[in-house]
């Protein structure tokens, strides 16, 4: 090009110039200008197209096979129990996929994959192969070791992506605690949403959760008693052919739920019906009237008042007429019952007379006090709200104090009782592991120690001479309340349909847990026998003390069972 | 002289173009095999994850408790029952014997014991 240029400057000084001098050079020197610029536009145009073609493919989005872009599901940490036994992972499942578009002959690949998948649908997949799209999944979540078995076929066109997925080795066993995640891994129940409302759900927006850095969550479950507890009422819930069933195991000193558990619950793995109405845990998210289990709560705010002390006596003789409505008992003496009596008789009448003492606002100031009115503070989200009349009347009082016409949460009771057998320190149930001082700190006091010290002695009264002796388990000092609600069927209390829970504590010279067991609707076990708590709902407690107590840490004690009784009150 | 300058100052290009170029070569190669390592890492660390919760699945309590009951035949595993949980103290302590007539009581007046232990020269 230069020398294009110049030649053409030389012409042009050339012709400005009066003597031209061409001479013997342009007789050839023009062809051979002309065939060099040929020669020269060519080459030109050779390299122009290589660098034009090289540009044009370097801009080009590499059409990259291998379909939609590996899912980024964020980490989340383990969940482990207080013993450090996972209850939830992720784990990172291959899937396989194919693109139909490069499979060079889908009846090979069928044919090999099966050598490794047996399972595999033959007719589906191969419509699949055929159907000429850029991506289709062909198995989700292959083993480490079909991976490996299908990457050694080599067959083109197909390939892995790696998804993270939840998972739960304990499938069911504590799947109301736990909870679920979404598709893309965030928590939307149970304790998997709390740790997102914790923090996670920021880190994982800001894509800072790498699995590494994230600790395992230590819960205060203990995952074998938390067995143990579902095994129970999964058996209770056959046996007594209830329509649900639930119970909590619930350390007294710090607040620490052990173990819950809800029948029918969901597998988390595959929660397809975890959102079914019957399926919510009942426990934190049911609201119950809890029957004669809530006599605990006015016997105990009875005694609190200091108007009355276990040798008061109320008059159980008569039936209490009220409005419409007619207080009776179920197991009535028709005499004179002192405190202890009315307790472990289960008097309804005893237990109005009881409220009486304290009064309207007195008995909705205790069960406010107790927490029994309010909505439950701790970790997991699904908590309900009990409700309570609008107005307390006379008759509310008097219904409430053998626990109709209020409802609460199982949980919630079990909480309240722990308070009573403790000490009288109500301290907010934690799903997470938490030192007696810690919940010492965070606790506060409702009813007197001495109460406190009455209401052991009640329970474990009950226990031996009253509705509670099916609860008994030889050791470990079992003290506890029945009760049998009856349930509001179309506007009326049905008396074949009963809510039946059993509320305990134990070991009763210190009690260290509170076990508390609900059965929804059991019927009789066999035609003739009752379907009280004390035949369904006593013996779950049992069972669940029986299999669990060397677990929690108490240790058996055979000196009181040669004695005639307990210490005796004066 | 000039030449030899020459020389010498390309002999020292050379030598330095070569070992830059074995430098780099070799630094690629570690490079690589630290990326093979790293994958490596993963892969295991994933495998240790799945086999994490492989174990916690083998452990399960329901899972155990399933085949304690099925195989409760030839293992007769039953639940710990109450009495038997007892502390050191319930232990009685063991009655003590009498020796005089015990062959090991014999052996000690018997003169020097036959057997030689390594320590004994």
């Amino acid at each position: 090009m230069m020398r294009l240029w110049r030649n053409r400057l030389s012409k042009g000084q050339g012709s400005t110039a009066s003597i031209v001098v061409d001479g013997a050079r342009k007789a050839t020197g023009g062809r051979t200008k002309n065939r060099v610029v040929m020669t020269m536009a060519v080459f030109f145009g050779i390299y122009a197209t290589i660098a034009g073609r090289l540009v044009y493919l370097g801009m080009l989005e590499p059409d990259e096979g291998g379909g939609p872009a590996s899912r980024v599901t964020a980490s989340r940490p383990d969940i482990v129990d207080r013993n450090g036994e996972v209850l939830a992972t992720d784990i990172k499942t291959a899937s396989l996929f194919a693109e139909p578009r490069r499979v060079v002959d889908a009846d090979e690949v069928i044919e090999k994959l099966s050598t490794v998948l047996p399972d595999i649908d033959v007719e589906q997949t191969y419509k699949k192969l055929k159907s000429g799209t850029g991506f289709v999944w062909l198995k989700r979540q292959l083993t480490p070791k079909q991976q490996h078995d299908i990457m050694q076929l080599g067959l083109p066109g197909i390939g892995f992506r790696t998804e993270k997925r939840r998972f739960y080795p304990g499938g069911p066993t504590a799947s109301h605690i736990l909870g679920l995640t979404n598709i893309d891994n965030q928590g939307i129940a149970g304790m998997e949403k709390y740790i997102d409302d914790q923090g996670l759900a920021d880190l994982q927006a800001s894509g800072l959760a790498v699995a590494k850095d994230l600790n395992p969550v230590r819960l205060s479950i203990d995952l074998r008693v938390q067995h143990i507890v579902r095994d129970e009422i999964a058996r209770a819930m056959e046996k007594y052919d209830a329509i649900a069933a639930g119970a909590v195991v619930l350390n007294v000193k710090t607040g620490e739920v052990l173990a819950m558990a809800s029948v029918p619950d969901f597998d988390p793995n595959n929660p397809h019906n975890a959102l079914d109405k019957d399926r919510l845990n009942r426990m934190s998210a049911g609201v119950y009237e809890m029957g004669s289990t809530i006599k605990t709560f006015t016997t105990a705010m009875a005694l609190d008042s200091g108007k009355v002390n276990l040798n008061s006596t109320f008059d159980a003789t008569k039936p209490i007429t009220i409005g419409r409505q007619t207080i009776r008992d179920f197991h009535g003496k028709g005499r004179v019952l002192t405190v202890p009596e009315v307790f472990i008789y289960s008097s309804n009448i005893g237990s109005a007379r009881e409220a009486d003492v304290v009064g309207i606002e007195g008995h909705r100031d205790f069960l406010k006090r107790i927490g029994l009115l309010d909505r439950m503070q701790t970790e997991l989200p699904e908590v309900a709200r009990p409700t309570e009349p609008k107005v307390w009347k006379k008759v509310h009082s008097i219904t409430i104090s053998f626990g109709h016409g209020m409802s609460t949460t199982p949980l919630q009771t079990a909480v309240g009782t722990a308070a009573l057998m403790n000490g009288g320190r109500l301290m907010n149930p934690t799903f997470l592991p938490r030192t007696e001082e810690e919940a010492m700190a965070a606790s506060r006091q409702v009813v007197s120690a001495s109460t406190s010290e009455d209401m052991r002695y009640l329970y474990r009264l009950n226990a031996e001479k009253g509705s509670g002796r099916r609860a008994e388990v030889p050791g470990y000092r079992v003290g506890g309340k029945t009760g049998t609600a009856e349930k509001v069927v179309n506007g009326r209390y049905a008396p074949n349909v009963r809510f039946n829970a059993f509320l305990a504590a134990f070991p009763m010279d210190d009690p260290q847990y509170v076990v508390l067991s609900i059965v929804d609707e059991p019927k009789p076990e066999k035609p003739g026998m009752g379907a009280t708590a004390g035949l369904n709902a006593a013996p779950v407690v049992a069972n669940i003390i029986r299999r669990s107590a060397s677990f929690l840490g108490v240790k058996p004690d055979f000196s009181h069972e040669t004695q005639a009784t307990l210490v005796s009150y004066d | 002289m000039f030449r030899t300058t020459d020389i010498l100052l390309i002999a020292a290009m050379v030598s330095a173009a070569a070992f830059t170029y074995k430098v780099k070569h070799e630094a690629e190669e570690q490079l690589a095999a630290v990326r093979k390592i790293e994958q490596q890492i993963r892969f295991e660390e994933d495998s240790i994850d799945l086999l994490k919760a492989d174990w916690s699945l083998l452990t399960q309590p329901s899972r155990l408790q399933k085949l304690a009951e099925t195989y409760q035949s030839e293992l007769q595993l039953e639940p710990v029952e109450a009495r038997q949980v007892v502390e050191l103290n319930d232990i009685p302590m063991r009655p003590v014997e009498d020796f005089s007539t015990d062959p090991v009581g014999a052996m000690a007046q018997s003169g020097t014991d036959k057997v030689v232990t390594g320590a004994v020269r």
